[in-house]
C-alpha cells in the first residue's frame, strides 16, 4: 500500500464503520439523535467526501445535494479538463483579446495571482503548459525533449496574466499561457462547500477533497475538533503528527502523489515555475490555515520554496502553521515545523495503536 | 401557503408600455434586471456577467435572503425590489431575465415585454397551453425579443447533431428516446423546515400550484430538441407517473414517462426518474442510417452497418453449396466506438454561456433569438399536454387543445 492509499484509508475506515451504508427515508434517526453521516462524490479528478451530523436522512440528503451541487458547479467553472468550462474559455481566448468574466471567477483569479506575487512565483497557475510538457496532464509523467521544455518554459509566468478590475477582464500578454487550477481549485471548492453548509445550518462537519485538502467545520460533539493524521511518507504504519481541526483547513502536497522515475531520479508533479523543473528533495508539506483556498495554494507554494523562504511567506497569514518533510529519501528525511498546532511523532506513532484506540 | 399575491409583492402598479429601445451598438452596455434570482437565476446571472458590457441594474425577489446572494454575484450594491412592477418602472433596464417559478412566467414575461423590455425567460415558456398562447401573442404584439432559457439549444454538439440530422446523414429519424434520470430527492434546503410557506417558496418544484414537475423542469430540453428534429409539435401523448418513492409531502411526480406521437408516426419517449442516475441526461436519436447519442457534455454518432444487395452467380451458391461455420458475424451486435462530434475551437463554449451571449448579441444587433417564441410555444404546449396525459391517464390529442395563435 502506498502512502496516498494509506492516507485515504486512514480517513475513511472509521467513518465507514460509524455510518449506515444506506439511509432510509424515515423522518428522523433512531432515538431522535443527530447522527454522523457521510457521502462521497467524484469531481475535479478526485473524490470529495463530506461528513456531517444531521437530524434525519432527509436533511442529510439535502445537505449532500447542496455540497455536491456546489462542487459540480465549480468543476464546470474551473476545470481545465472540460472544454466548456469558464477557465477553458479564458485559456482559449485571453491570448488574443481581453476576456470578460464574472465577479466570482475574476476574484478567484485575483486571489491566485496574489499568491504568485507573495510567493515570488513559487505558486503560479500558469504552469499548465509545463504540466503538459512533463506529461502530467491526463498522464503519469514523462521527461520532455529539450525543445518541448523550452517552449513550455516560454509559455508560463503569472506576470503575463493581466487582470483589469474595472472592466473585469483577463488577458494574457503572451500566447500559450494556460491556467491550471490544480494547486488551488479543490481548496476553493472545499471553502465554498464549508460556507454553504454553515449557511444551511450544519454545525459540525468535515469536507475532504481527496485527502489533500480537508476542512473541519465546528467539531464532533464532545470533542475539540476533527482528528486528522499527517502521514510519514514511506512508513505505512506511522503518522508524522495528529492534529484537531476546528474551523480550520489543512492541505498536504507530496511528491508521492504523481511521479515517475528515470535513471534513479524521481520527478514529481509539482513544478517549480521559476526553473521549469519538478521540485526536488521535498517529500511533503502540510499547511493549516482558516481558509481552504489559502491552505491549498500555500502548501504548494511552500513545497516549492522550502522552509526558509516558506516561513517568510506564511508570516503574512495569521493563524497558520506548517510542516515540511525535506529530503529525497523517505527514510532519511528531515522534519521542520512552523507554528504547528500538533505534536510531532519523532519515532512515529503506530497506526495500529491508533486504530485500536479509535475502535474501542 | 404562499399565494399569488404574496409572491408578487404587496404593491400593485399600472403597467405602461414604454417606447421600444433604439438599436444598440455592439459595444454598448446592456443593463439587465432579474425577476427571481434563486438557485437557477443566480447561475444564469453569473453567466451573463461573462458577456462583455453586461450589468445587472436591478434585482427583484419576494424572498429577501436572495438579495445578498445575488449582490454577491454582481459584486455591487445592485438596487433590489420586492415588487416587480416597481422594478419595471426603472429607466435603466434594457432586458429582463425571468427565473421565477413556472406558474409566474406568464405574468412576469408579459409585464416585462409590455414595459418595452426584451426577455430572457427561463424555461418553460408558461405552465398551461392558454398561458403559452398569451406569452406568444405578447411577443408578437410588442415586437420585443423573447429567448427561451434553454441552454442546450445552443450547445455546439446539439447544433451539430441537428445539422447532421437535417442533412440526412442519419437517414429517416423515426424515434427519439430521452432521459433525465437522477438519484436524489430533487429538493433544496429550507432554513426552517417547519415553515410551510418557506418550504413551498424554496421547493416550489414539488408543488403543482407552481410547477410542471420533472417533465417541465427537466424534460423541456429534450422535448424542444424533438420538436426541432420532427419539425412540429406532437399529434398525441400518453403518459404515466406518480409519487412512488419520495413520499415526503410533494405533489409533483417523482417519476414520469411520456410517449409522444409526431406526424408520420415519429415517436419520442421521455423518462425522468429520481431513484437511479445510470443513464443521466441523454437523448438517443434513432434513424434508418444511424444514431446519435447526446449528453450534457457531448455527442457521439453511430452509423448503421451498410446492407447492400448484389447479384450472385448461381454456380457459386447453388452448384458449389455453402460451408457451415461456428458463428455468423453479421449477427454480432457490435456497433463500433462511434464518432464523437468534434467541435471546432471557435465554436467551443458552455451551453449556458453561448445562450446568454447569443441573447445579448440579438439585442445589440436586432437579431431574432434561435430559441424564440415559436420554439418556446412548441415545447411549452408539448410539456403542458404531456402533463395532462400523465394526470388523466388518457391519450391527449393535441389538435383538440393546442393551436398556434395568429
Amino acid at each position: 500500500m502506498n502512502c496516498a492509499r494509506y492516507f485515504y484509508l486512514l480517513f475513511h475506515l472509521p467513518l465507514i464503520f460509524a455510518t449506515s451504508p444506506l439511509l432510509g427515508q424515515g423522518q428522523a434517526f433512531p432515538n431522535h439523535n443527530s447522527q454522523l453521516v457521510s457521502a462521497s462524490h467524484q469531481a475535479m479528478g478526485t473524490i470529495f467526501t463530506v461528513y456531517l451530523y444531521a437530524d434525519s436522512p432527509k436533511s442529510a440528503a439535502t445537505y449532500f445535494d447542496v455540497a455536491f451541487g456546489e462542487i459540480d458547479r465549480l468543476d464546470a467553472t474551473l476545470s481545465n479538463y472540460r472544454s466548456t468550462s469558464e477557465l477553458s474559455r479564458i485559456n482559449r481566448l485571453a491570448g488574443r483579446s481581453p476576456v470578460t468574466t464574472d465577479p466570482e471567477v475574476f476574484t478567484f483569479l485575483q486571489r491566485a495571482m496574489g499568491y504568485s506575487l507573495q510567493s515570488d512565483g513559487a505558486f503560479d497557475m500558469t504552469v499548465g503548459s509545463l504540466m503538459r510538457a512533463w506529461g502530467f496532464f491526463r498522464g503519469e509523467g514523462r521527461y520532455p525533449d529539450t525543445q518541448e521544455l523550452k517552449r513550455a518554459r516560454g509559455a508560463i509566468g503569472w506576470q503575463h496574466v493581466v487582470l483589469d478590475a474595472k472592466e473585469r477582464t483577463v488577458r494574457f500578454t503572451i500566447s500559450g499561457i494556460e491556467l491550471d487550477p490544480g494547486g488551488i481549485g479543490k481548496g476553493y471548492a472545499v471553502e465554498r462547500v464549508a460556507e454553504l453548509l454553515r449557511e444551511a445550518g450544519v454545525r459540525s462537519g468535515m469536507i475532504n477533497a481527496g485527502s489533500s485538502t480537508i476542512y473541519g467545520l465546528g467539531a464532533p460533539p464532545g470533542t475539540k475538533g476533527w482528528t486528522v493524521h499527517v502521514p510519514r511518507p514511506g512508513h505505512d504504519r506511522e503518522s508524522l503528527s495528529t492534529v484537531m481541526l476546528r474551523d480550520q483547513a489543512l492541505s498536504t502536497s507530496g511528491s508521492y502523489e504523481k511521479f515517475f522515475r528515470l535513471n534513479g531520479t524521481t520527478y514529481c508533479h509539482i513544478m517549480d515555475p521559476r526553473t521549469g523543473l519538478p521540485v526536488q528533495a521535498m517529500l511533503q508539506t502540510t499547511v493549516i490555515t482558516p481558509s481552504a483556498t489559502d491552505s491549498d495554494a500555500l502548501s504548494t507554494a511552500i513545497f516549492v520554496l522550502g522552509p526558509d523562504r516558506g516561513k517568510k511567506l506564511l508570516d503574512s497569514y495569521p493563524k497558520t502553521g506548517a510542516l515540511w518533510l525535506q529530503g529525497k529519501d523517505p527514510y532519511a528525511s528531515k522534519t521542520i515545523s512552523w507554528h504547528w498546532p500538533g505534536d510531532l511523532n519523532s519515532s512515529g506513532k503506530r497506526v495500529r495503536e491508533f486504530w485500536q484506540a479509535t475502535m474501542r | 401557503m404562499m399565494n399569488r399575491r404574496e409572491f408578487l409583492g404587496a404593491t400593485a402598479g399600472t403597467l405602461a408600455a414604454s417606447a421600444l429601445s433604439p438599436a444598440m451598438a455592439a459595444s454598448d452596455r446592456v443593463n439587465l434586471g432579474v425577476i427571481g434570482p434563486g438557485s437557477r437565476g443566480q447561475g444564469v446571472m453569473r453567466t451573463f456577467l461573462r458577456v462583455p458590457g453586461v450589468r445587472f441594474t436591478a434585482l427583484c425577489d419576494v424572498y429577501e435572503p436572495r438579495f445578498a446572494e445575488a449582490r454577491k454575484i454582481t459584486g455591487e450594491q445592485t438596487p433590489v425590489y420586492k415588487d416587480f412592477r416597481q422594478m419595471l418602472d426603472r429607466k435603466d433596464i434594457d432586458a429582463i431575465m425571468v427565473a421565477t417559478p413556472l406558474s409566474f412566467h406568464e405574468e412576469h414575461v408579459i409585464a416585462a415585454l409590455e414595459s418595452g423590455r426584451h426577455v430572457y425567460g427561463e424555461k418553460d415558456m408558461a405552465k398551461t397551453v392558454a398561458a403559452c398562447d398569451r406569452v406568444y401573442q405578447s411577443v408578437k404584439k410588442t415586437g420585443k425579443l423573447y429567448q427561451l432559457g434553454t441552454q442546450y439549444h445552443y450547445a455546439p454538439w446539439f447544433m451539430q447533431a441537428l445539422e447532421r440530422i437535417r442533412a440526412g446523414k442519419l437517414g429517416d429519424i423515426t424515434h427519439i428516446y430521452a432521459y433525465w434520470h437522477r438519484n436524489n430527492d430533487w429538493r433544496r434546503p429550507v432554513p426552517d423546515p417547519h415553515d410551510q410557506a418557506l418550504e413551498r417558496l424554496i421547493n416550489w418544484r414539488m408543488y403543482r400550484q407552481y410547477s410542471g414537475g420533472l417533465l417541465a423542469e427537466l424534460g423541456t430540453h429534450q422535448i424542444l430538441f424533438a420538436t426541432e428534429v420532427f419539425g412540429s409539435i406532437p399529434e398525441s401523448a400518453i403518459g404515466t407517473g406518480g409519487i412512488d418513492y419520495w413520499k415526503d409531502g410533494r405533489e409533483t411526480c417523482d417519476n414520469v414517462q411520456v410517449t409522444y406521437r409526431f406526424p408520420g408516426g415519429k415517436t419520442m419517449f421521455f423518462s425522468s426518474i429520481t431513484t437511479n442516475r445510470f443513464v443521466g441526461m441523454q437523448i438517443q436519436v434513432f434513424g434508418t442510417g444511424g444514431s446519435i447519442i447526446l449528453t450534457e457534455g457531448g455527442g457521439t454518432a453511430y452509423y448503421e452497418l451498410a446492407s447492400q444487395n448484389s447479384a450472385v452467380p448461381q454456380k457459386l451458391v447453388v452448384e458449389r453449396g455453402i460451408t457451415t461455420t461456428a458463428s455468423f458475424r453479421a449477427e454480432m451486435p457490435y456497433r463500433g466506438p462511434g464518432e464523437p462530434l468534434k467541435i471546432p475551437d471557435d465554436q467551443q463554449g458552455s451551453p449556458d454561456f453561448l445562450a446568454c451571449q447569443s441573447f445579448i448579441d440579438c439585442i445589440r444587433n436586432n437579431r431574432r433569438p434561435g430559441a424564440d417564441e415559436l420554439l418556446g410555444w412548441n415545447s411549452g404546449v408539448t410539456v403542458a399536454l404531456g402533463n395532462q396525459a400523465v394526470d388523466t391517464g388518457q391519450k391527449i390529442v393535441f389538435a383538440e387543445h393546442a393551436k398556434l395563435p395568429v
